[in-house]
């Protein structure tokens, strides 16, 4: 019979014998790196998160080295971009979305002012050349791209000088020629980047031409042709487009004399073209959109499609906006305009499921006007692009841009399916990757597949409540042509701003998972970790309780089924 | 003698390691384990249920308090599930007697070290039945002999070793197996006893509640504590996802959310005094707690009319700690619920310069 001893003792730490680990019945802990919802959301392909946390850790270069990875023109897109990130930024239900645009733009400038390098080596002297037409923000980003992937790049652009639409239509309030040239001119000095300006495609080169002495061509056009617009084929004889008015006031300072205009259309041309024009001198300046404005009631889809800020300035200017609305018919007085009849109208579905507008009667309304002027969108210029475009647009047949024949790809806004700075600058990536991978004969670069971290997988008790910093901004009474409205946010809010981040999805080394786990079986060590962060779980320990998961406040840790 | 020690040489052959004995030197580099930047007072392999509270308390208070310590433990799960023959968990002297005596004996150790001309400190730990119950008038005696000891309370709220009964720390109208919820009654009649006020009633320089959910305060309050001659007294809240019935994973929300409804203060008192108190940002209401534990699921149950003037009860007391202590603060606080939870990179937000 076995004799219990009296009066024994255990050795310390002993249980570690015991491998509690078999204990888990439902699922362990793993560290898993989801998107972030800001990373997700932009077009330009930025991993906002990852350049926070360099920011959190007090090292701007670092963050702007990050963030150029992606895009190389973040004091731009900092300033022009409509930042569906901030959109999609999980802080947003908390206490505001963090300031994500301006922090790039600090970012931006901080480089240009510091002459940080771009993050690219010298490409191989006899290295693939890829021509690329156009320079506005898409060419620019292909060619920034191609050197990313160890290629030369050729651009070929019809006005003097680089910028696209960012230099010809761009109000200088809103991106002043020194942010702009800042970061341009950096770009285009980086070897391996040849601008051929004043060369136009159709009438100096052709497709096929470039194609027998280049590896590949991108297609980076832009849309410069104004689309045709009557009312019941009624036109004004001095009708003039609103890009174009635009593009005339960037050159020469001046427009049409109007007191009364009225704009008809929706975007960033038509609500830059109405402040303008007001600060101009026009006494009412009205736009007249099809789309709704922000608000509860309106469905994403609906919402005017222009910078959120921009919009708000706007309204604070004064600019009257009749929205979910159009242009019913033109009063004239001999082929001058005196009136427009505006009537409202609304998205409808059809009896083929597909929306279409449709106006109500009786809601006609007359404006006494001596202008009215279309944005309603511009199209490509078919010059050189016989057998490729569509119609409009050149139509791209996948998320590369490729198009037939084989090596020329499109993108940005002459994709048709684009519009923005950002989307320009995320395809240009794409289409540099894919060219890149296609002539080393590798299959396309493989799309990131990882899921987004929502709000609800987040544990929010642990970020400090703190309100959005917000830089100044000109006063309405003060806004005129050349100095930019909204300010520089400065270091100290930059930083400030950037701790803010939630680190969605990425590990904070914040040591909660450390701190609570009953069972130690979460081990800190730098020097074993290997995926991201600095722990490590311990299965032989883990009981899979779940607690870790729950308490980490990124949404870092998962449970998941055992294999 | 060799007896024993073979017994124990077949015992730890067995179940156990061989010992290590201190002065054979030990050539291997340390393992990430041994390398954590922390004193593992309390190691895994304890056979604490998924989720325990009072094992994570247990740990936190070891972290800060050790290495030169001695505890004295009280029967009752702490006891049971880090110390499974011939296994020890500790990584301290530690001594474990009855169920009611832990005091008795802390005060032998402290009288045997002082005799000694020793620093060690001794710690008494038990839980809520230990200590609001059945071992109190030992724990009375020992405050008011005075002995420089810091007695900690893992206050799960129940009898949870021996299957849930309901002691006088469980809450109102909690259900335990002693105290069911059904046709006579709403879970538990009675209060929770004020232990604190009786505690502080023994005029000792220091006594405190904390919380598993807010780690920095508690084991600021340790690290407090330990620097006091004298008797110094902790409760803390912990969490029990076998007896309130909540998921492993919820422990610390649960806890917390204890807190922000102001049901369990953290109140620190010396001399019997009030000295501080971890203001409430934002309070939450007793539902938000009460919603996550099987043990109040009969106050949700839509048909009882009884369930609504229970939850309010709860919200009545619950409003009573706010006001009595001054819960509610004075704007916002790096120290209150909010700020003291806080986390950036690199770690808790509070303390940092
Ligand atoms: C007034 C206005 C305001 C805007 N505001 C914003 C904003 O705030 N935020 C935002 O994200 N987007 C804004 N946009 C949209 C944005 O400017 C465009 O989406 C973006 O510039 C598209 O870039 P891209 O490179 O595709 O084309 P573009 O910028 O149009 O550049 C195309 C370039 O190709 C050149 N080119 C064209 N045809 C040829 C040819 N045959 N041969 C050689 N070169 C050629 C052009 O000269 C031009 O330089 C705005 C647009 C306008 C008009
Ligand atoms: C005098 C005596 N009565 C009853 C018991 C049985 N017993 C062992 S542990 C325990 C309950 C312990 O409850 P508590 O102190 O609250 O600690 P917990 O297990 O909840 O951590 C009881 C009743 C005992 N060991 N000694
Ligand atoms: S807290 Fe510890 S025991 Fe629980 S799942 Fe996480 S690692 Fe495992
Ligand atoms: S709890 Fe903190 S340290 Fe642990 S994985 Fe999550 S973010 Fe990282
Ligand atoms: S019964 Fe409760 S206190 Fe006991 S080990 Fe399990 S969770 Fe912890």
């Amino acid at each position: 019979m076995a004799i219990l001893t009296r009066g024994a003792y255990a050795e310390p730490g002993t249980t570690l014998d015991f491998k509690t680990g078999n204990w888990r019945s439902t699922g362990k802990p793993v560290h898993d790196h989801v998107k972030a919802p800001c990373h997700a959301a932009c077009p330009a392909g930025e991993d906002q998160q990852a350049w926070f946390a360099h920011l959190q850790a007090g090292h701007p270069k670092l963050a702007w080295r990050e963030l150029v990875q992606a895009n190389p023109l973040p004091g731009v897109t900092g300033r022009v971009c409509p930042h569906p990130c901030e959109t999609a930024c999980n802080r947003a239900a908390m206490d505001g979305a963090l300031a994500i645009h301006n922090v790039e733009r600090w970012l931006g400038d901080k480089a240009v002012a510091k002459g940080w390098a771009y993050p690219v080596d010298a490409p191989a002297d006899d290295a693939p050349i890829v021509a690329i037409i156009g320079a506005g923000p898409g060419g620019l980003s292909a060619a920034y791209h191609c050197l990313r992937n160890g290629l030369r790049a050729d651009l070929y652009e019809a006005l003097p000088e680089a910028g696209g639409l960012l230099r010809s239509a761009i109000p200088r309030t809103r991106l002043p020629r020194e942010a702009l040239d800042g970061e341009l001119n950096r770009l285009l000095a980086l070897p391996g980047i040849t601008l051929n300006a004043r060369t136009r495609l159709g009438r100096d080169v052709t497709v096929e031409g470039l194609l027998s002495t280049h590896a590949a061509v991108i297609l980076a056009p832009g849309c410069q042709s104004a689309k045709a617009w009557d009312v019941d084929g009624a036109v004004p004889a001095d009708l003039h487009e609103g890009l174009h008015l635009l593009k005339e006031f960037m050159d020469h300072g001046q427009f049409p004399k109007a007191d009364k205009v009225v704009v008809h259309g929706g975007g960033n041309t038509a609500i830059d073209l109405c402040r303008l024009m007001k600060r101009a001198g026009a006494s009412e300046v009205t736009l007249v959109t099809a789309s709704g404005l922000p608000g509860p009631d309106t469905a994403p889809d609906d919402i005017i499609n222009v910078v959120p800020r921009e919009l708000d300035e706007a309204l604070e200017e004064g600019i009257e906006i009749i929205d979910h609305a159009t242009v019913s018919r033109l009063v004239m007085k001999g082929s001058k305009v005196t009136g427009v009849e505006v009537v409202s109208l609304k998205k409808e579905p059809g009896k083929d499921g597909r929306k279409r507008r449709v106006a109500f009667e009786g809601t006609e309304r007359l404006l006494s006007v001596d202008m009215v002027v279309p944005c309603i969108g511009e199209a490509v210029d078919p010059e050189g692009l016989q057998g490729l475009i569509d119609g409009t647009y050149v139509w791209a047949k996948d998320a590369w841009g490729r198009l037939e024949p084989e090596n020329v790809h499109v993108l940005g806004d002459a994709r048709g399916d684009r519009g923005t700075v950002a989307e320009a600058i995320g395809d240009g990536r794409l289409a540099a990757q894919a060219i890149a991978a296609k002539l080393a004969g590798a299959p396309d670069p493989e799309a990131d597949t990882r899921l987004e971290m929502g709000a609800s997988g987040l544990n929010l008790s642990y970020y400090m409540p703190t309100p959005r910093h917000a830089p100044a901004k000109v006063p309405v009474a003060e806004r005129r042509f050349d100095t930019e409205i909204e300010g520089d946010l400065g270091r100290a809010a930059a930083l400030a701003e950037a701790n803010r981040c939630l680190s969605c999805g990425n590990c904070l080394a914040c040591d909660n998972c450390w701190t609570f786990c009953p069972d130690n079986a979460v081990i800190k060590t730098v020097e074993l970790a290997q995926d991201g962060s600095h722990y490590l779980f311990d299965l032989d320990y883990c009981k899979g309780c779940g607690l870790c998961a729950h308490e980490c406040p990124t949404g870092y840790i998962q449970m998941v089924p055992e294999d | 003698m060799s007896d024993k020690s073979e017994r124990l040489a077949e015992l730890r052959a067995k179940h156990g390691r061989p010992p290590a004995a201190p002065h054979e030197p030990k050539h291997d580099a340390p393992t990430a384990r041994e390398a954590q930047p922390r004193f593992r007072g309390l190691e895994s392999g304890h056979r604490a249920c998924q989720g325990c509270g009072e094992a994570l308390a247990a740990r936190l208070v070891m972290e800060c308090a050790g290495p030169d310590v001695m505890v004295a433990n009280a029967t009752g799960c702490l006891e049971v599930f880090t110390t499974a023959w011939p296994q020890s968990a500790w990584r301290v002297p530690w001594m474990h007697s009855l169920f009611e005596n832990a005091p008795a004996i802390a005060s032998g150790m402290e009288a045997a070290m002082k005799a000694k001309g020793k620093n060690t400190k001794v710690l008494a730990f038990g839980g809520d039945g230990a200590t609001y119950d059945i071992g109190f008038q030992a724990l009375s005696g020992m405050l008011e002999r005075y002995h420089n000891i810091l007695y900690v309370c893992y206050d799960n709220e129940a009898y949870m070793n021996t299957g849930i009964q309901r002691s006088s720390s469980t809450p109102h109208s909690a259900t335990t197996t002693t105290s069911p919820a059904g046709k006579e009654r709403m879970g538990k009649r009675h209060l929770k006893k004020d232990l604190l006020s009786i505690i502080a009633a023994h005029h000792i320089p220091y006594a405190a509640a904390a919380s598993v959910a807010y780690p920095q305060d508690l084991q600021r309050k340790v690290r407090y504590a330990m620097g006091i001659e004298g008797p110094t007294f902790l409760v803390i809240h912990s969490p029990c996802p076998l007896g309130w019935k909540h998921d492993s994973a919820a422990t610390i929300e649960v806890a917390r959310r204890a807190v922000e409804c102001g049901l369990f203060p953290l109140v620190e008192l010396e001399r019997g005094a009030v000295t501080n108190v971890m203001p409430i940002r934002d309070a939450r209401p007793v539902t938000d707690y009460l919603e996550l534990q099987g043990r109040f699921a009969h106050l949700f149950n839509g048909e009882d009319p009884r369930a609504q003037e229970e939850r309010d009860h709860l919200q009545a007391l619950a409003d009573h700690n706010i006001q009595t202590f001054g819960l509610n603060g004075e704007g916002d606080d790096p120290l209150d619920t909010s700020g003291i939870a806080a986390v950036g990179r690199g770690g808790p937000v509070t303390g940092r310069g």
